[in-house]
């Protein structure tokens, strides 16, 4: 690590800081070789670390932002955060500074070498060096281009069958089946769009999402206008598993942030946290009667909360042994029943009833209805027909492949789709049941007959531009 | 000698470890060009000094010709200095190479880059030396970034998949590698479809996260590790671009080679470039230095930087570890330093063994101890053969013995392998390394196993043989000892770890979870092998015993990472014969004690050899493996196959390692060898094993052995195992018997041990007890000079010196009795390395 070959006398610096002596004569008259600090390597991270998760734009705690040497310098309720040369005029260098100082308000203090390499930077003249590129925003106004199609995430029927909601880059395209008009594009701060829902009456459409290791964001739009309704920045990666309730007041989602968040779709207020996953929660739907959000995580467990209080009532299933193997991908509950469909790593899809109907025991898996045929790979997506009597499954093995449909009521019976060779991450039914859309790895929207598995229609997810990418062939 | 015919250069051409490298040496340049003086850290330091005043006569390069056979086929050349006395200089951190044609360019860091294909040279220039080196451009067509052969080996290099980071066996941060990218799916899966395809964006590859994380343009806890410009960058970025590509058939490392393949660095700060190539299924190679990941066994004697650049730091012996997908290489480093005024003198030879020896200590500029006396002769081959010092009568008859004395300590050497203290000894040695313990085999089964391998050491028992009833046992484990071996190991992913560790000197616990980090061993070679056991079937007989038997229906031993039964396979084939028709122990005992298993003979007689010279040839002595190279390659050959040639005779072994000159060597050192820790110049003192001292204290005094649990007058050598508590022998490290490894038995020196041997009731009762050597003595009426000469002779097996008399007879005459005075003296040469230790 860089900071390991700092010069003892870094250690002695940061304490005669945090003592609020300045620096001694003798060390500034020794002036010991300093590499030029680098602002967008070695600052940045240590800010987008421990800082930006309440100073971005998305929170903006004391009205201000790290994310940019441009904001910083802008500063916030307390003036200027940075001021270039004068790292003791600098409010953020006062703030990170000291035996016990103010910032971060939770979380352990800065190292001694971040402050050194911070209050180095500025007294070098806080200077940006970031790239350029970095600054590139896509808006309506500059949208995606593809060369190749985007690699799809998540898909959804509009309520009356006539639209496909489709995830691309930055976006989400909304796709009339009948090819009347080009797709309708729905462009948004999210680089990744990992889940998506129409509402019940089908206005409105709920976007789970982000930009990976950044934020998340829930994006909540109207669909008729093509208008961002919300937008409303939440963790700091992205968010998955979105449902929501009967009546679409409220939708559910995970994130990776371990958490189970519901939200209020008029206000896109937050009204229930749930942190009793370990790790990152992929998918999550609503109980029949709506009081109950069911969650499945990477860490193997379903888990059963109460809508209102947030309270943790039971793993529906866990990690024993005979229970699930392998992370938990999607959860999706029966149109007219308690039961719930999961699929996950181990490649099974399985149903339980929600509610437990024996008391629980260390290791049981009481709760499970049926097992279905495996596929190969793991599962990556999962959709319910409207009645409930059939649902589709994708799967991946990174290499391939595979889409299947089942039938709910006979573990025995199911339709495989042909000619899957890319991975599927996507799948959807049509409301009617007469349709499965399939995608994936490939960016290519493979329309299904629910009945024979036969494809009906194909098409890239996002209208394409002709020309590759031009990246130069990388010598060795 | 070929001549050029522009008479620039003389070319001589000649093959060294079937490598061809070409000495080119200036003819028009009759005076050396000395070379400018590096920075001197170390103004102390007279080896840099030196090394600033050397002149070359010209220059040797390797390869002599490079042939690029694709656009990502690009290489570089080491160069080494030749000086006027013949030494050669890694210099290649000094060229400067140009290129004349236009087939190829020269990257910023020396490689040389296919541009056009044909035929061109490059020119290397250093110290005042120039050559050429042809270069065949077969093709430069562009070919797509496969994440096998392209992308998984940055992975590895810049460390994603190390066990501190995404190699961890719960990942970092949601994001989780196979350690070390051994399972290249795994590795893709985790890239391309986990969280269905976050890490990667096709629509803007700079966006990718596995682009953004290790420039740390989005918050990276493993830090910055290469910046856009970065060749790593763009492979990834490419492959990204390409949409990830993964070719499951892609050509696999075959096997990694590393040059010079035993570098020779004679002062501190000199340095050596690495070249490692390595040769894929397909018959290709491929310079993969900069991809290979280097670490060194000894960073007091080398380091080895991420470039694969060595640098002396002193004297001494390393090995260069190389790791490339999967293949493990090691070049020993021999760091020569400042040797002036070194000469070898021949040294006297017994056998083979002194020759392979002194040829090693020749190469190292090492010169051997003289001969240990007759007294430190008798003491150490005593305790290494029969685990005894020898008594008192024993020591004055072999110092009055005065034949010839090669004669006579050859001949004290067969007497030692014919006592009864021989057969206890190595007893308990392999009670040890087969887990004989009650916990296990309740106390009868102990008992009879215990016998079963007193059996085979007083009868000499074929090593082959002794292996080979041991896998094949079966029947009742009272009527056949032998089969308890399965009652040790009740699964066969154990009995298997036992038998890899004991008959074959190697590890194979890593591996079941993982392919193992430092060897080519796989995880499902571990569950093939464990399969061989699969057959065994127990069943519970009255009186504690159980029936061992075939199963004719193997249990299947499944595989966690296929949840597939594994079959049984061996890790490694060689020429021996295994008849496939018989049942799987069978096979595996024909195929692990045949001659062609490389393993086999060559580990047990390395660890022999550990127990009479303190180190093994390879050590750790059971842990064999490409990173762990032996010291003296040719001397654990010769003795590998002086051992199978003569029917796997263990005590044949003995005598040959007890007669050399090599075995017989002095502790003393010289100014010449005083450094040596592994070529064996010099004897090196071992501290007692736990067994060893208890018995040696209580034949030094005379007292009674009284052991709880056996027979009064059973030594502790005799004990069945550690279940029969004496804390004594727990404090100094006897083996618990949980694990086959030989770490298990410590000879650590701990304070409680030396508050014991100090204060303890072992030794307090043993020299106060009116039986013993002491009260006897005295009671005989023995003079003070008798009394010091006896507790010498009785503790450190020898006569004390005249100086030694002298003082302890002065200090007789400060004590108030005798008695005192001689169990002071007992004490205090108890207490001294001359007894505790083995020299």
């Amino acid at each position: 690590m860089r900071f390991s070959l700092l010069p003892a006398v870094v250690l002695a610096l940061s304490t005669c800081v945090a003592a609020g002596n300045f620096m001694p004569a003798i060390a500034q008259d020794e002036k010991p070789p300093e590499k030029a600090v680098s602002y967008y390597r070695s600052v940045r991270p240590i800010l987008q670390r421990q800082c930006s998760g309440c100073h971005f734009p998305g929170k903006l705690e004391g009205k201000l932002s790290v994310l940019s040497v441009a904001e910083l310098l802008k500063g916030g309720e307390a003036g200027a955060a940075v001021v270039p040369a004068k790292p003791d005029e600098s409010k953020l260098v006062k703030s990170i500074s000291g035996d016990d100082p103010e910032m971060p308000v939770s979380g352990d203090p800065l190292s001694a070498e971040a402050v050194y390499t911070i209050r180095t930077w500025i007294t070098q003249g806080a200077i940006d060096d970031s790239p350029p590129d970095v600054g590139v925003v896509i808006t309506a106004e500059n949208p995606p281009v593809y060369s190749t199609p985007p690699v799809v995430t998540a898909m959804d029927y509009s309520p009356d069958g006539k639209l496909l909601a489709v995830s691309g880059y930055h976006e989400v395209l909304i796709h009339t089946l009948d090819g009347s008009v080009p797709p309708k594009r729905l462009i948004g701060r999210s680089q990744r769009i990992e889940s998506l829902s129409f509402s019940p009456n089908g206005q409105i459409l709920a976007v789970a999402g982000g930009t990976p290791a950044l934020f998340g964001e829930l994006q909540l739009w109207n669909v008729a206008e093509s208008k961002l309704l919300h937008s409303t920045t939440l963790a700091l990666d992205t968010l998955f598993g979105l449902s929501f309730n009967g009546d679409g007041t409220l939708v559910s989602f995970g994130a990776a942030d371990n958490r189970v968040r519901v939200v209020k779709v008029e206000t896109a207020e937050v009204t229930m946290r749930m942190d009793a996953h370990s790790d990152w929660v992929q998918g999550t739907t609503f109980s029949l009667n709506n009081d109950h959000v069911i969650s499945v995580s990477r860490d193997m467990s379903m888990k059963l909360t109460i809508v209102g209080t947030g309270q943790f009532v039971d793993n529906i299933t866990s990690i024993t042994p005979g229970a699930l193997k392998g992370g938990l991908v999607d959860v999706i509950r029966h149109p007219t029943r308690e039961e719930v469909l999961a699929v996950g790593s181990d490649g099974e899809p399985r149903l339980y009833k929600i509610f437990r109907e024996k008391a629980r025991q260390i290791g049981d898996d009481f709760n499970l209805i049926r097992a279905y045929s495996k596929l190969p790979g793991r599962l990556c997506d999962l959709d319910l027909s409207a009645s409930g009597n059939k649902f589709v499954v994708g799967s991946s093995t990174a290499i391939s492949g595979a889409a299947r449909i089942y039938l709910t009521e006979d573990a025995a019976k199911f339709v495989d789709i042909p000619d899957v060779t890319a991975p599927v991450f996507s799948v959807s039914f049509r409301p009617d049941e007469m349709q499965v859309a399939v995608s994936g790895f490939d960016g290519m929207i493979k329309l299904c007959h629910a009945e024979t598995g036969a494809i009906e229609k194909t098409f890239p997810a996002a209208p394409l531009t002709t020309a590759p990418p031009s990246v130069a062939t990388a010598s060795d | 000698m070929m001549i050029f015919a522009n008479q620039t250069c003389r070319l001589a051409i000649f093959a060294a470890a079937g490598l061809l490298y070409v000495t080119v040496t200036s003819a028009d340049e009759p005076k050396p060009v000395p070379e400018s003086a590096p920075p001197a850290t170390d103004a102390a330091s007279a080896e840099t000094a030196n090394a600033a005043v050397r002149s070359y006569v010209g220059l040797e390069v390797y390869p002599t010709e490079l042939t690029l056979s694709s656009i990502r086929d690009s290489r570089r050349v080491i160069v080494a200095g030749i000086t006027a006395d013949g030494q050669k200089i890694d210099v290649s951190s000094k060229i400067t190479v140009t290129t004349p044609s236009p087939v190829c360019r020269v990257d910023a860091d020396g490689y040389i880059v296919p541009v056009m294909a044909g035929e061109g040279s490059i020119v290397v220039e250093a110290v005042g030396h120039k050559v050429e080196i042809p270069i065949h451009v077969t093709t430069v067509e562009t070919v797509a970034v496969d994440f096998i052969r392209d992308v998984n080996p940055i992975l590895s290099k810049v460390g994603c998949n190390q066990g501190t980071c995404h190699g961890s066996q719960s990942g970092k941060n949601g994001f989780k590698l196979s350690l070390r990218g051994y399972d290249s799916v795994y590795d893709y899966r985790a890239l391309v479809d986990d969280i269905s395809g976050r890490r990667f964006n096709r629509s803007e590859p700079a966006q990718s996260l596995i682009l953004l994380k290790p420039t740390q343009g989005v918050p990276h806890e493993g830090g910055f590790l290469f910046d856009e410009q970065s060749r790593y960058y763009k492979v990834l970025e490419q492959w990204v671009a390409e949409g990830c590509q993964y070719k499951p058939d892609a050509a696999r490392v075959a096997s990694i080679a590393i040059y010079p393949p035993t570098p020779m660095l004679q002062l501190r700060h000199d340095q050596q470039q690495l070249i490692v190539i390595a040769t894929y299924a397909d018959g290709s190679t491929r310079d993969v230095t900069r991809e290979a990941v280097f670490e060194t066994s000894n960073f007091e004697v080398a380091t080895v930087s991420k470039q694969g650049l060595i640098k002396a730091v002193q004297r001494g012996e390393a090995a260069a570890l190389v790791r490339f997908e999967g293949n493990y290489a090691a070049a020993p480093v021999s760091i020569l330093g400042n040797r002036d005024g070194y000469e070898w003198t021949p040294s006297p030879e017994q056998n083979f063994i002194d020759g392979l020896v002194n040829s090693k200590l020749q190469r190292m500029k090492l010169l051997p101890s003289g001969p240990a006396d007759d007294a430190e002769f008798l003491r150490r081959v005593s305790l290494d053969i029969a685990g005894v010092p020898p008594t008192i009568a024993e020591v004055n008859a072999f110092l009055a013995d005065t034949a010839e004395p090669v004669a006579k300590r050859a001949a004290k050497v067969d007497q030692l392998l014919s006592r009864p203290e021989y057969v206890e000894h190595w007893t308990l040695k392999w009670s040890d390394l087969l887990l004989n313990r009650r916990k296990t085999v309740t106390e009868r089964g102990v008992w009879a196993f215990r016998n079963w391998i007193r059996q085979a050491v007083a009868t000499n028992k074929p090593y082959d043989q002794f292996a080979s009833e041991l896998m094949t046992a079966g029947g009742s484990t009272l009527e056949n000892p032998a089969a308890n071996y399965f009652r040790i190991a009740r699964e066969p992913k154990l009995v298997m770890e036992n038998m890899t560790q004991v008959f074959l000197g190697t590890r194979f616990s890593c591996n079941q979870c993982h392919d193992h980090p430092f060897e080519r061993w796989t995880q499902n070679q571990y569950y093939e092998l464990a399969a061989y056991f699969a057959d065994v079937g127990r069943r519970a007989l009255p009186d504690d015993d159980e029936f061992v038997f075939t199963n004719v229906s193997p249990e299947a031993v499944i595989n966690p990472s296929t949840n597939q039964a594994a079959s049984p396979k061996f890790p490694f084939s060689h020429a021996g014969a295994v008849n496939a028709g018989a049942h799987r122990r069978e096979q595996l005992s024909q195929w692990l004690t045949a001659k062609e298993n490389p393993y086999f003979a060559r580990s047990i007689v390395n660890r022999y050899w550990s127990y009479f010279l303190g180190r093994g040839i390879i050590d750790p002595v059971d842990d064999i493996r490409a990173s762990n190279p032996a010291s003296n390659s040719e001397l654990l050959d010769a003795l590998t196959k002086d051992f199978t040639d003569n029917g796997y005779d263990l005590k044949r072994l003995i005598r040959l390692i007890c007669t050399s000159v090599t075995y017989q060597r002095s502790l003393e050192s010289n100014q010449w060898n005083d450094d040596d820790t592994m070529n064996y110049s010099h004897a090196v003192p071992r501290r007692l094993s736990a067994e060893q001292l208890y018995d040696a204290i209580i034949q030094a005094t005379g007292a009674p052995r009284a052991l709880p649990g056996v027979p009064a007058g059973f030594r502790a050598s005799e004990l069945p195992d550690s279940q029969v508590e004496v804390a004594f022998l727990d404090m100094f490290g006897r083996a618990p018997r949980e694990s086959p490894c030989e770490c298990e038995r410590t000879s650590d020196v701990s304070l409680g041990q030396t508050l014991n041997m100090v204060n303890g009731p072992t030794i307090g009762d043993a020299i106060a007890h009116p039986e013993g050597i002491i009260a006897k003595t005295i009671a005989a009426g023995a003079t003070n000079e008798q009394l010091i000469e006896t507790v010498y002779l009785s503790t450190l097996c020898r006569k004390p010196s005249a100086e030694e008399m002298t003082r302890t007879v002065e200090y007789f005459s400060t004590v108030a009795t005798p008695k005192e005075a001689t169990e002071d003296l007992t004490w205090a040469l108890i207490n001294s390395p001359g007894f505790l230790f083995n020299r």
